[in-house]
C-alpha cells in the first residue's frame, strides 16, 4: 500500500514537472513551428534568478522579478535579432536556436562560472500521508501546475487573446486579413514560451541544483513529451507528459533508471515513425 | 681571432643554457563534463612548476608548461597529445582526465616518455612508463568503510552508482571491505550518465533498511541524487559516503542537502595542516579574483606534478628507462602529506571529511594507506 502510495506521488511529480518544463515549448515549437533548440537554456537561464537574488542579497521572493525581467529581456533580443526571421522556417529555426544554445550555455559559464550552485527550497520539510513521507515543496509545486493548468485551459478557450492565437496557428494569411496583427502576436506567443521556460527552472532549481549544462535534459524530455501528445494543444502537452512522465517513473520503479530512459525513446521513435501527430489530434 | 672564438663560444653555450629548459605537458580537462576542473587544474600546475624551478628545476634546468585540453573524446585528446610531444618537443606528461582518454594516451606513448595520471579512478593501470598519484577504490574504502562501522555505525550499505567501469570497479572493492568490515551490501545500482530522476532508487534505498549509502555518482547526477535524497528525509535513515565529491559538488548539494554525507579523498582545501593551508593561501594570493576552488581533482595535478620532478631529479634524466630503474619507493610532499611509490602506484595520505555543515570537516585521516594494485 505504502509503495503504492509513494509510486502515485512519484508518478505525479514527475508528470507535473514535465508539463511545467514543456509548457513553454509547446507554445513555441507547438504553436508558432520554431524548433527552439534553445529552450533548455531558457529553463537555465530562469534557474539562475534565486542564484543570482541571493548573490545581491536580495530577499527570496525578488527572484521572481529577475527571472521575469532577465528571461524576457532575452527572449525578446533572441526574437528581434533571430527568430522573427525564421517563422515557418522550421530547419533553419533549429540550426538558429542551436547555435544560441551553445551561445547561451557559454555565456553563463562566463557570467555564472562552471560549478554547480544549490538553490534552498522555499518550503523545507516532508509531509506524512498515511506512512508515507513526501517532501513537502513538491507537492506545493505539482499543486501549483495543476491550477495554472487550469487556468490556462481556460483562458485559452475564452480569451481574445487566445482565440486570434487559434485563428493565427489554423491560417496565418486569413488571421492577418482578418486584422490581427501576427507579427505583434508571434512576439508575444515566443517571449512567453521562453518566460515559462524561465519559470519552470525557477520552479524546479531547488529540487535540482543549477549549472550552465542543465538544459539538455529538459529540452529532450519536453521534446518527448510533446511529439507522444501532439502539438498545438494544452491537452496534447498534458497528456504527452502523463505518458513520458508516468512511463518514465514506472519503469524505473518496476526496474531500473535504464529501463525507465529506454522506454521513453523507444516510445519516442515509434511515435515518430508511426504517430507523428501524436496521441491528441486537433479537430 | 681568438677573442671572436671565445665570446662566440661564451655566447653558444649562454644561447644553449638558455634554451635548456624541461618541457612538461599537462593534461588537463578544459572542456566536457570534468571542465569545472579545469582551471583548479591548471592553477595546481603552475603553482607545482613555481615550486620546483625555485629548487632547482629538474636537474638543474627550469621546468616550462605546455598545456593540452583533454576533456574531448579520447581521438582528439591522443591528437593533442602527439602535437605536443612530437612538435613542441614536451618530455613528459601529467595528465587529470578521464580513463578512456588515459588508455588512448598510453596507448600513443607506449612508455617512450613518462606519463603521470593523477585522477581518482578504479585502478590496474600497469602500462610500462606510466605511473599514477591518483586515489584507487581500496585506498578511498579500505580504512574509511571500518572507520564508519564503528563510529557511526555504518553496517548495512546501499551501492549507488553512474553506469561504467569506475562505479562498478570501486563497488566490486567495496563488496569485499565491507563483508570483511561485518557488514553487509543491501542493494546495488546503476544509473545512466546524465540522470534526472532518482525516486525510484530513492524508494529502493528506503526499503532496502540500508544505514550506509555508498554514492559513486559523478558530478551533476551527484548533485540532482544528494538533493532528494535529502527531500526525502534519507538521510535521517542512512548516511552517505561519496568517493568523488569535492567541494563543487558538495556547494551544489547545499548545506541543507548535506546531512551525514561523508567524502573520502586523497586531498580536501581544509585539511587542518600547514602544507594544505600553504596551498589555498598561495593560490588565492598569486591568482586573485580568477583564483578556482581548490578541490580534490584540480590539485591531484600538483602532485603528479612533484612525482614528475622527484622521478627526474633521483634518475637524473627523464628517460623511461631510467626513471623505471629507481621509481619504486620515490616520494615527494604536497598539501596531502607524504606519499610514496610503491610500485607504479603512491602509497599516501586518505582523509574521511564530513560535509554535514555544507563545508568539509576532516573528521579522520590514514597515512600511508596501500593502493591495492598489483601488475603482476
Amino acid at each position: 500500500m505504502d509503495t503504492l502510495v509513494l509510486f502515485t506521488l512519484n508518478a505525479t511529480w514527475q508528470i507535473a514537472a514535465l508539463a511545467l518544463l514543456a509548457l513553454g515549448l509547446a507554445l513555441v515549437f507547438g504553436l508558432l513551428r520554431i524548433m527552439n533548440m534553445a529552450h533548455g537554456e531558457f529553463v537555465m537561464l530562469g534557474a539562475y534568478a534565486p542564484v543570482l537574488t541571493a548573490q545581491m542579497g536580495l530577499p527570496a521572493l525578488a527572484a521572481l522579478p529577475i527571472c521575469l525581467i532577465m528571461v524576457g529581456l532575452t527572449a525578446l533580443v533572441v526574437e528581434r535579432l533571430v527568430v522573427r526571421h525564421l517563422y515557418a522556417r522550421m530547419f533553419d529555426s533549429l540550426l538558429a536556436t542551436w547555435a544560441l544554445s551553445i551561445l547561451m550555455r557559454e555565456g553563463a559559464e562566463l557570467m555564472f562560472g562552471r560549478q554547480f550552485r544549490n538553490v534552498a527550497l522555499p518550503v523545507e520539510g516532508v509531509t506524512q500521508i498515511g506512512d508515507v513521507g513526501y517532501p513537502t515543496y513538491r507537492l506545493v509545486v505539482i499543486t501549483l501546475v495543476a491550477l495554472s493548468f487550469a487556468a490556462l485551459w481556460v483562458w485559452y478557450r475564452r480569451s481574445a487573446t487566445g482565440l486570434h492565437l487559434r485563428a493565427m496557428v489554423d491560417n496565418p494569411a486569413l488571421a492577418q486579413t482578418s486584422g490581427i496583427n501576427t507579427a505583434r502576436l508571434s512576439t508575444m506567443a515566443f517571449v512567453a514560451g521562453c518566460t515559462f521556460a524561465g519559470l519552470a527552472g525557477l520552479i524546479l532549481a531547488p529540487t535540482l541544483g543549477v549549472s550552465p549544462g542543465m538544459g539538455l535534459d529538459a529540452l529532450i524530455r519536453s521534446f518527448f513529451a510533446l511529439i507522444v501528445g501532439g502539438l498545438g494543444t494544452l491537452e496534447g502537452l498534458a497528456i504527452g507528459a502523463l505518458v513520458i512522465g508516468g512511463m518514465q517513473a514506472g519503469l524505473s520503479a518496476a526496474f531500473s533508471q535504464t529501463a525507465g530512459y529506454l522506454g521513453v525513446l523507444i516510445l519516442a521513435i515509434l511515435f515518430l515513425w508511426r504517430r507523428p501527430d501524436g496521441l491528441y489530434r486537433r479537430r | 681571432m681568438r677573442l671572436l672564438t671565445i665570446t662566440t663560444a661564451l655566447f653558444l653555450a649562454m644561447a644553449a643554457g638558455a634554451s635548456a629548459e624541461v618541457k612538461l605537458g599537462v593534461l588537463v580537462p578544459d572542456s566536457g563534463p570534468a571542465g569545472l576542473f579545469g582551471p583548479s587544474a591548471r592553477q595546481a600546475a603552475q603553482l607545482a612548476a613555481d615550486d620546483i624551478n625555485a629548487s632547482g628545476g629538474i636537474n638543474g634546468e627550469p621546468v616550462e608548461l605546455r598545456f593540452a585540453d583533454v576533456g574531448v573524446p579520447p581521438a582528439q585528446a591522443v591528437e593533442a597529445v602527439q602535437r605536443l610531444w612530437r612538435a613542441e618537443g614536451v618530455q613528459g606528461f601529467v595528465g587529470m582526465h578521464d580513463s578512456a582518454v588515459r588508455a588512448a594516451i598510453v596507448g600513443q606513448l607506449r612508455g617512450q616518455v613518462p606519463y603521470i595520471y593523477t585522477a581518482v579512478y578504479e585502478g590496474g593501470e600497469c602500462a610500462p612508463g606510466t605511473w599514477v598519484t591518483g586515489e584507487t577504490p581500496a585506498q578511498q574504502l579500505a580504512p574509511v568503510i571500518p572507520w564508519l562501522a564503528e563510529n557511526e555505525a555504518a553496517s548495512k550499505w546501499y551501492l549507488i552508482g553512474n553506469d561504467y567501469n569506475w562505479p562498478r570497479d570501486t563497488n566490486a572493492a567495496a563488496q569485499a571491505i565491507i563483508a570483511a568490515s561485518g557488514g553487509e551490501v543491501v542493494g546495488e545500482e546503476y544509473v545512466p550518465l546524465g540522470s534526472s530522476d532518482f525516486d525510484a532508487s530513492l524508494g529502493r534505498i528506503r526499503s532496502s533498511g540500508a544505514d550506509a549509502v555508498l554514492v559513486t555518482l559523478v558530478g551533476g547526477d551527484s548533485v540532482g541524487f544528494n538533493i532528494a535524497y535529502a527531500a526525502f528525509g534519507l538521510d535521517a535513515q542512512a548516511l552517505r559516503l561519496g568517493t568523488l565529491i569535492e567541494e563543487n559538488t558538495l556547494a551544489g548539494i547545499g548545506a541543507a542537502n548535506a546531512g551525514r554525507l561523508f567524502a573520502s579523498m586523497g586531498y580536501f582545501a581544509n585539511i587542518e595542516s600547514d602544507a594544505a593551508r600553504a596551498y589555498s593561501d598561495r593560490i588565492a594570493a598569486e591568482f586573485g579574483v580568477s583564483a578556482a576552488q581548490p578541490n580534490g581533482m584540480g590539485q591531484s595535478v600538483y602532485d603528479g606534478m612533484m612525482l614528475m620532478a622527484a622521478l627526474g631529479n633521483a634518475a637524473g634524466s627523464l628517460d623511461t628507462a631510467a626513471i623505471t630503474a629507481i621509481a619504486d619507493g620515490t616520494g615527494y610532499t604536497s598539501a596531502r602529506g607524504e606519499a610514496v611509490l610503491e610500485g607504479n602506484h603512491v602509497a599516501q595520505t586518505i582523509y574521511l571529511a564530513d560535509g554535514s555543515s555544507g563545508g568539509f570537516e576532516v573528521v579522520a585521516s590514514f597515512d600511508t594507506v596501500p593502493h591495492g594494485v598489483s601488475c603482476e
